[in-house]
């Protein structure tokens, strides 16, 4: 395995003066290459060790270049443009240091050292800000030595992880809804499914049925209204059948569909409905109050901290004592506690960031590149994923540290922003990797860098594709 | 039968790995990680997680069969092109700790990889493992091996079995390798008793019978096949999600992708693990797909396992009854439940057992 | 250690014909000539070619063994391998592996009357046989190539058409789709499976090789029915990703059978016999 990443990258530059830095400068072209230019026509002198990518625009560098110059062999990067307002297309580098801010937050949630990564507004007059920049990021990486860890655990057995706290202490789960109730629930369920088919309403509901496996429930298509008494409802009903929509609604554009949902799947609609994925009138909600999802004795940790029972979406209502129009009032909103991940959260933010560095790399590396957190998730719409492009391969498609690490990134990424914090990911995944909190840490960065919630209002615009002009950027 | 074994305690048995560890082996073996049972390389033998844990979270084939390997090393100058390959990996390694149905697994790697065309790299990792399997104590509700012809304690693709009793271990040697690993140490240790044999067969009974699941047979290859066009594939694949879990934890799966993975100067050209329900396994670069859905292309992979294969490998299925997909599939699909349902609707008069 | 199968021969592009604006026809020496007269294959047979770099693709080898020494392929670009195979040019270096697969059964057609009906990128795999045919003419009789394309401009092999006139006994029949036809345009226009008919061939005694895109393959075997072919005197070739070539990557199947061992040669027979997995 080590030989199939060695013969990949570059070996690392020595020359009798020793190590040399390898640094990528991705810049734009009308501020900071221009000042690039300008240093160089003045004849200041700077450190050898950059090599410039021009880009027309900050706005055209993806995240995506950044993690390829890592796994590529670049120690550090440097990402340079036109200081904000003056962007030759108005607003690229506006929208360019909203993604920065995320990225810069993704890594140093992952624990990247903050000595390989550099951002600065330079303009075409300022040659010597240019030079400056360049000494001082070739610096702070010569500083930081060699990146040899991009896509491998900086310690060498595994007794030394750093371990996180105990999710389950301190706080005590909500009680389990009663065998009983859920057989009412289950009841009232199949006697609405079967109307609604029947009457024409919807033309398919998806639902939940017992699976194979002792409190195993899966998902379940109706299309009869006969076939509505194989539905089912208990607290192990774990999937988000959001899922499915693009799937039903690819063959029938048209189709109108009932979908059993707790709270916090039908959440996922509503980045949907802002991405042009689906008409809200398309979707029939047939929500159940939810008391939290079970699993293996466990309560699953998102449950805490919801308040929901229902979603303010819903279109009915079943309840033990009957079915009923409408969302339940949440008159009565529930006791919360807090998500235990903040616990976690929290506790690896106090690691040093090579500990933590270390603690994602070994669950990257756990990583078998299934997809399913792809696949489970109600946002991972696209028609072609990133990883199954080939021209040009972005997402390496060996299964190892490189590969691991660019997926793991880029799908962090991708979500930001848009996740709604339904968990599928972090529950299916086969190796344990704690996608939920890596999706949550980035939830809690844009909630406060951008005061926007993925599942609040679908008229807001995606805090990606937006900005404002005095957006914080003390990272750059 | 003619049977060769060992009574030993737990101490025992570790000592043993640990003078294997010593002389320079690797050892492989179940580890606990972050609540996931998995094999990893182990330093010493007390990291190894043996009782009532189940099996691991997924089988150990990587060590034969790597996730990615390099095939071959590729240089360009200017107009020429130097290969170059990857230098074999010659260190010896005993896998320790495989239930029966991950050991049967590995055989049917075998049968993939060097039964017509040789693989020479997986060809030679096998010749330098030998496997340790460790019979159950218990069936996990996932398990179905009896229905495809294992056992709780199967000695399919083992050199040496571990069999557990009340109060330590049999360690049976099964085949010369086996025998090998054991050279010098046989002789210190206490020979099973007749009692002792029985009482792994009493064990071996209770476990195998608390498995309900009915036998799958290989006759019904035939129905299977039929049963391509049957609408019911639709439903039986309907809500599969298109990630590459199943295969992925699978003992038995093989099907692999070859990439080129580097830039136009360098790289390396690589096998890596693929699945037959991602959408790209088949995907023309036209643009057209022979299993355009889901539900084809989980079809795909329920023949493959249960018609094609057995058809080509004098029955055998290619599914050692883990039950690891049904356990790890986010939408809970049942793969003896598919079998079953399929060939009855291709031929309904079939007699089943 | 065994040999490594998956370690590709390496050859020089010697001659590159540019058949359409995406189609490309190139001739391969090997570097070690030693290989060159240790290789044999049979036409119907395929490669794995490679583009170091940009990884393997699979192509029919084009040039029939009767004309040994060099290997060729046409191919179409289309994906990642494609383009990396089309951005290079005559004396750059690239892997080829096999030949692996089945072959058409050319020697059981001696003596009969042969018809190629080639679609677009599928004639490629018609263009073996066919020159080993013409390399064999006298052992043949009369052979009729019906070479199709969506458009004038899509047509492959059409300087090579005009010498497999010249043969004797040869009749080359070129069509277009409705549309696809220029203001000097000579040929025929219509779609295959139409111009075939209106062929009105005979089947006593003859042989039907054909080769085209899956939807231009159900219309042939529909209108094959019409004129009372029997299924056993159709052949064809069947196309699926392949990977490693050698029956252990899994994907190519065609139900039970694999397409890169006991494919990818199939009778009309043996295809009615087959899922629709291709």
């Amino acid at each position: 395995m080590d030989q199939l990443v060695e013969a990949r990258e570059a070996p690392e530059r020595t020359t009798e003066k020793g190590w040399e830095p390898r640094i990528v400068a991705m810049v734009c072209n009308w501020c900071t290459y221009a000042g690039a230019d300008m240093a160089g026509t003045a004849r200041r002198v700077y450190a050898p060790s950059v090599r410039i990518v021009r880009f027309l625009c900050t706005g055209r560098i993806d995240p995506l270049f950044i993690v390829k110059a890592f796994e590529q062999g670049a120690d550090g990067v440097v990402v340079s443009g036109c200081h904000p307002g003056d962007c030759h297309y108005v607003q690229g580098n506006l929208l360019a240091r909203r993604r920065f801010t995320v990225f810069q937050a993704l890594m140093d949630f992952l624990g990247l050292d903050r000595r390989r990564l550099h951002f600065a507004w330079i303009s075409a007059s300022e040659g010597v800000k240019w030079s400056r920049i360049v000494d001082e990021a070739t610096a702070a990486v010569r500083e930081a030595g060699p990146l040899r860890h991009w896509g491998r655990p900086v310690k060498g057995n595994s007794s030394a992880q750093p371990l996180l706290p105990d999710t389950d202490a301190g706080i005590a789960p909500r009680d389990p809804p009663s065998a009983e109730e859920n057989q009412l629930i289950t009841g009232h369920l199949q006697e609405l499914v079967t109307n609604l088919l029947s009457d024409g309403t919807v033309s398919t509901v998806i639902g939940y049925t017992a699976g194979s496996l002792p409190q195993q429930m899966v998902p379940l298509f109706v299309n009869e209204p006969r076939d509505a008494s194989t539905l089912g409802w208990n607290e192990h009903c774990a999937n988000n059948l959001v899922i499915y929509l693009p799937q039903v609604l690819k063959k029938n554009r048209d189709a109108k569909i009932g979908l059993v949902t707790k709270s916090c799947d039908a959440r996922a609609l509503i980045p949907l409905i802002r991405e042009g994925q689906l008409r809200r009138e398309q979707i029939v909600l047939l929500g159940i109050p939810c008391r939290g999802m079970w699993n293996q004795g466990k309560m699953a940790a998102k449950c805490y901290s919801c308040s929901e029972e229902v979603s303010p979406f819903t279109d009915w209502t079943i309840t033990p004592e009957g079915t009923k129009k409408g969302s339940l009032t949440s008159a009565e909103r529930r006791q919360v506690s807090p998500d235990p991940r903040d616990r976690e959260i929290a506790s690896l933010g106090s690691f040093l960031p090579e500990e933590r560095w270390d603690y994602w790399q070994r669950q990257f590396d756990r990583c078998l590149r299934c997809y399913a957190c792809r696949a489970v998730c109600p946002l991972c719409y696209c028609a072609t994923c990133i990883s199954d492009k080939n021209r040009p391969q972005w997402i390496p498609t060996t299964i190892d540290g490189k590969g691991n690490m660019a997926w793991n990134v880029v799908r962090a990424m991708h979500l930001a922003g848009r996740c709604i914090g339904c968990d599928e990911c972090a529950r299916v995944c086969p190796a344990g990797i704690r996608l939920d909190l890596l999706n949550r840490g980035l939830v809690q960065e844009i909630e406060r860098r951008f005061d926007f919630c993925s599942h609040v209002n679908p008229e807001s615009s995606p805090p990606l594709t937006t900005f404002q002009p005095d957006d914080p950027d003390e990272f750059i | 039968m003619e049977r060769e074994g060992w009574r030993l305690s737990d101490k025992e048995w570790r000592e043993w790995v640990e003078a294997l560890l010593r002389a320079g082996k690797l050892v492989i073996a179940p580890v606990k990680e972050n609540d996931l049972l998995l094999f990893r390389h182990v330093l010493m033998a007390d990291e190894i997680s043996v009782s009532d844990q189940g099996k691991a979270q997924w089988s150990p084939k990587e060590f034969l069969f790597p996730r990615s390997e390099p095939l071959l090393i590729y240089r360009l100058r200017g107009a020429e092109v130097d290969l170059e390959e990857p230098k074999a990996d010659e260190r010896e390694q005993v896998l320790v700790g495989l239930r029966p149905c991950d050991a049967a697994g590995l055989s049917r790697l075998d049968d993939i990889f060097l039964l017509e065309e040789q693989d020479p790299s997986y060809a030679q990792r096998k010749k330098h493992t030998t496997i340790v399997s460790l019979a159950c104590d218990r069936a996990e509700p996932e398990c179905f091996c009896t229905a495809v012809g294992g056992s709780p304690a199967g000695t399919q693709g083992s050199d040496l079995l571990l069999l557990p009793l009340d109060d330590g271990w049999i360690l049976r040697v099964l085949t010369p390798k086996g025998k090998e690993l054991v050279a010098g140490w046989a002789a210190r240790w206490r020979p099973a008793l007749a009692e002792d044999w029985d009482r792994t067969e009493e064990r071996r009974s209770a476990v195998e019978n608390s498995i309900q699941l009915s036998p799958l047979s290989a006759q019904w290859g035939t129905a299977l096949e039929k049963s391509f066009g049957h609408p019911l594939w639709e439903s039986l694949g309907q809500r599969c999600l298109g990630c590459g879990i199943c295969a992925y934890v699978c003992p038995s799966c093989s099907c692999f992708d070859i990439n080129d993975e580097g830039n136009s100067f360098c790289g390396t050209r690589c096998r890596s693990w693929d699945s037959c329900a991602f959408a790209r396994f088949t995907l023309h670069a036209s643009g057209h797909n022979p299993r355009p859905t889901q539900p084809s292309r989980y079809r795909q992979r329920v023949l493959h396992k249960f018609a094609y294969f057995p058809d080509q490998h004098e029955g055998r299925f290619m599914c050692v009854g883990c039950g690891r997909c049904l356990r790890l599939c986010p939408v809970g699909i049942d793969i003896h439940h598919t079998v079953e349902r399929a060939a009855s609707a291709a031929s309904p008069e079939e007699e089943r057992p | 250690m065994s040999e490594n199968p998956y370690r590709p021969h390496l050859m020089r592009i010697v001659d590159a014909i540019e058949e359409t604006g995406d189609v490309r026809t190139l001739r391969l020496k090997f570097l070690e000539p030693e290989i060159a007269s240790q290789l044999h294959w049979q036409a119907g047979q395929f490669g794995q070619f490679s583009i170091f770099g940009s990884g393997e693709s699979v192509f029919t080898i084009a040039n029939a063994p009767s004309r040994g020494g060099y290997i060729e392929c046409t191919f179409r670009q289309m994906g990642k391998v494609t383009s990396g195979l089309r951005n290079l040019s005559v004396g750059q270096v690239v892997g080829f592996r096999g030949p692996y697969g089945n072959h058409f059964p050319i020697e059981e057609w001696r003596g009969r009357d042969l018809l190629f009906v080639g679609g677009g990128i599928g004639m490629a795999a018609l263009h073996a046989p066919l020159q080993f045919a013409l390399d064999h003419r006298d052992e043949f009789g009369e052979i009729v190539v019906l070479n199709g394309a969506r458009a004038v401009a899509d047509m492959v092999y059409k300087e090579e058409m005009k010498e497999w006139e010249r043969a004797t006994g040869v009749r080359v029949v070129r069509t277009v789709d409705p549309g696809g036809e220029t203001p000097d345009w000579n040929g025929e226009v219509g779609l295959i499976p139409d111009v075939f008919e209106r062929l009105r061939p005979e089947p006593d005694g003859r042989i039907v090789i054909t080769c085209g895109p899956p939807v231009m393959l159900r219309f042939m075997l529909m209108a094959l029915e019409k004129l009372s072919f029997k299924s056993e005197q159709v052949i064809t070739t069947l196309e699926n990703k392949m990977k490693c070539g050698i029956g252990q990557c899994g994907r190519c199947n065609v139900g039970r059978y694999l397409l890169c061992r006991q494919g990818p040669v199939f009778t009309w027979a043996q295809l009615k016999e087959l899922p629709s997995d291709y």
